[in-house]
């Protein structure tokens, strides 16, 4: 195609976009609304597994002992844990370690701890690992070591939140494909008045020779005008809204306490993301709307 | 160059548009399609620039095979044809300069071939004072005149014409057809469907008559029917 062409085609759509501007101001709301009902999934999405991996990177496995493990099996253990590959770092913790942990718990309520000495307790390696996706493994594995008790290590709480997680991203989806038809048959047919409006043109530039690109082309600027001005306006909104969510969730949790627990992703670590999947959202629902309305006056 | 082998084209509802024709129009040629309406006039013409395709047999106009041509080519064939319609279809938000550099610019002609041959065209059809007139500021006739310099201007080696002077009166008529003969003199194929009698009698040229479907009579120098 040549520049004079594209250009000819960019000013036609946005004449066309000015000339039906009632009609465009509808599709771009339409856009608007869907995309921030897609935000608040999307959103909702990204805070649940942001929160989930930092739960997940603080998640520790701790390797309990048996409290009569001989001297070369715990050394034994402790080596095969420092080699590790999989292995960040790793705490060693002796039996008297644990009983001064005891005591320094129940500092008021002493009694409790009568009558046991660290014998009773077990030593214990909290270890970190890099990547947290190989924490069954790890558990297992270890766990089948001569003088290893236990292994305790969240996984059943953390695949429960996986599956929620799991389960939101399919339905976010779900919904997300529904707005996307129902915008895209919405865009299609406010773009059909502007080619119903000038199917005499259509069909001269048929009768010349024009090829079905050609037509084509500034409908579907058009509808990439409408969708982006959409995505543009929303991403605004979603922005504001988010913020003030934002300063609002982190103030709470900090009065109650629970602000390592919970915390939002800050926008400025996802705003480009989210810019750029609103606007092409935006503009592909644009452009097909376009096109399936021009479909049926193209053949002649 | 057409040329026409047992073509047949029936419609989806069962209307015979057009039964077993072979004929062959030469480059140059200028030939009138006569008949009563429905007769299948326009078929013959919609055939030509394939807005239908033809049930049985084979088409050909220029170096294209219209009955298995793809949909994709279609734009190339229609640019080597000029045609002309009874209602004129002209854009009316368009002067009468770039209705007629409308035609050039999609096909994607340079800007200063535009700026030539807009000029020729409507000087051949005798619109260059009214270059910067609205189409709904001028006759009839005129607006067909128009049409015509749009049909021209990328010049086509065919030119089809499906009722020409059918919205004009007799006189405007005349000039039209006066044209097309011009344009015709100046090597364009015309092929031209009409209901215009006095006209085809007194131009003698090559006419073709159709009756529901078939071309019943095809005569070189020919007058509207045999009767007189």
């Amino acid at each position: 195609m040549k520049i004079r062409t594209m250009k000819y085609m960019v000013k036609e759509g946005f004449i066309n976009t000015q000339r039906n501007l009632l009609m465009s101001l509808a599709s771009v709301s339409m856009v608007i609304a869907s995309l921030l009902i897609f935000g608040l999934f999307l959103m909702l999405i990204i805070n649940f597994s942001y929160n989930l991996n930092r739960l997940k990177a603080q998640m520790e496995i701790v390797v309990f002992l048996e409290p009569d493990v001989t001297q070369l099996e715990a050394d034994s253990i402790e080596l095969k844990i420092k080699n590790d590959e999989r292995v960040l770092a790793y705490v060693k913790k002796t039996k008297e370690q644990a009983y001064a942990e005891l005591l320094q718990i129940y500092l008021e309520d002493a009694e409790i701890l009568e009558g046991l000495s660290p014998d009773f307790l077990s030593p214990s390696f909290t270890v970190h690992l890099k990547n947290v996706d190989d924490s069954a493994a790890f558990t297992e594995e270890i766990s089948k070591l001569q003088g290893v008790e236990d292994v305790s290590y969240p996984y059943e709480s953390l695949k429960k939140l996986s599956t929620v997680l799991n389960w939101i991203n399919a339905g976010s989806m779900v919904v997300l494909t529904l707005l996307l038809v129902i915008s895209v048959s919405i865009i299609a047919n406010t773009i059909k008045l502007t080619v119903y409006a000038r199917r005499r043109e259509i069909e001269i530039m048929k009768y010349v020779g024009a090829s079905d690109w050609f037509i084509r082309w500034p409908f579907i600027i058009e509808g990439a005008i409408i969708g982006f001005a959409g995505a543009l306006t929303s991403f605004i909104l979603t922005s504001y809204l988010y913020n003030s969510l934002e300063s609002y969730v982190n103030s709470h949790t900090l009065e109650y306490g629970i602000s390592d627990l919970i915390k939002l992703v800050p926008l400025g670590n996802v705003s480009g993301q989210i810019f750029i999947i609103y606007a092409i959202i935006g503009m592909v629902m644009g452009s097909v709307g376009s096109v399936i309305s021009v479909r049926k006056h193209l053949n002649v | 160059m057409i040329e026409f082998r047992n073509v047949t084209k029936l419609y989806p509802n069962g209307c015979i548009g057009l039964q077993n024709a072979t004929f062959k129009i030469e480059k140059g040629e200028f030939v009138f399609i006569v008949g009563p309406s429905g007769s299948g006039k326009s078929t013959l013409l919609k055939l030509m620039l394939r807005e239908e395709v033809p049930t049985e047999g084979e088409v050909y106009v220029n170096e294209f095979s219209i009955h298995d041509m793809p949909r994709r080519e279609v734009p190339y064939l229609r640019r080597g044809l000029g045609i002309v319609f009874q209602d004129f279809r002209l854009l009316p938000n368009k002067t009468v300069y770039e209705n007629v550099a409308f035609a050039m610019q999609i096909v994607e002609a340079q800007p200063k071939d535009i700026r030539r041959q807009v000029p020729v065209a409507l000087a051949l059809v005798g619109l260059s004072k009214k270059a910067k007139v609205y189409p709904n500021q001028l006759s009839g006739g005129e607006q067909q005149r128009v049409a015509l310099a749009r049909a021209i201007v990328n010049n086509p080696s065919v030119l089809l014409a499906d009722e020409p002077t059918g919205n004009l009166d007799p006189e405007t008529s005349w000039e039209i057809m006066n044209l097309l003969d011009e344009i015709n003199q100046r090597g364009t194929t015309v092929v031209v469907a009409t209901h215009e009698k006095s006209i085809v009698d007194q131009m003698k040229k090559r006419v073709f008559n159709i009756e529901r479907g078939i071309i019943v009579r095809d005569v070189q120098e020919g007058n509207y029917s045999n009767e007189d």
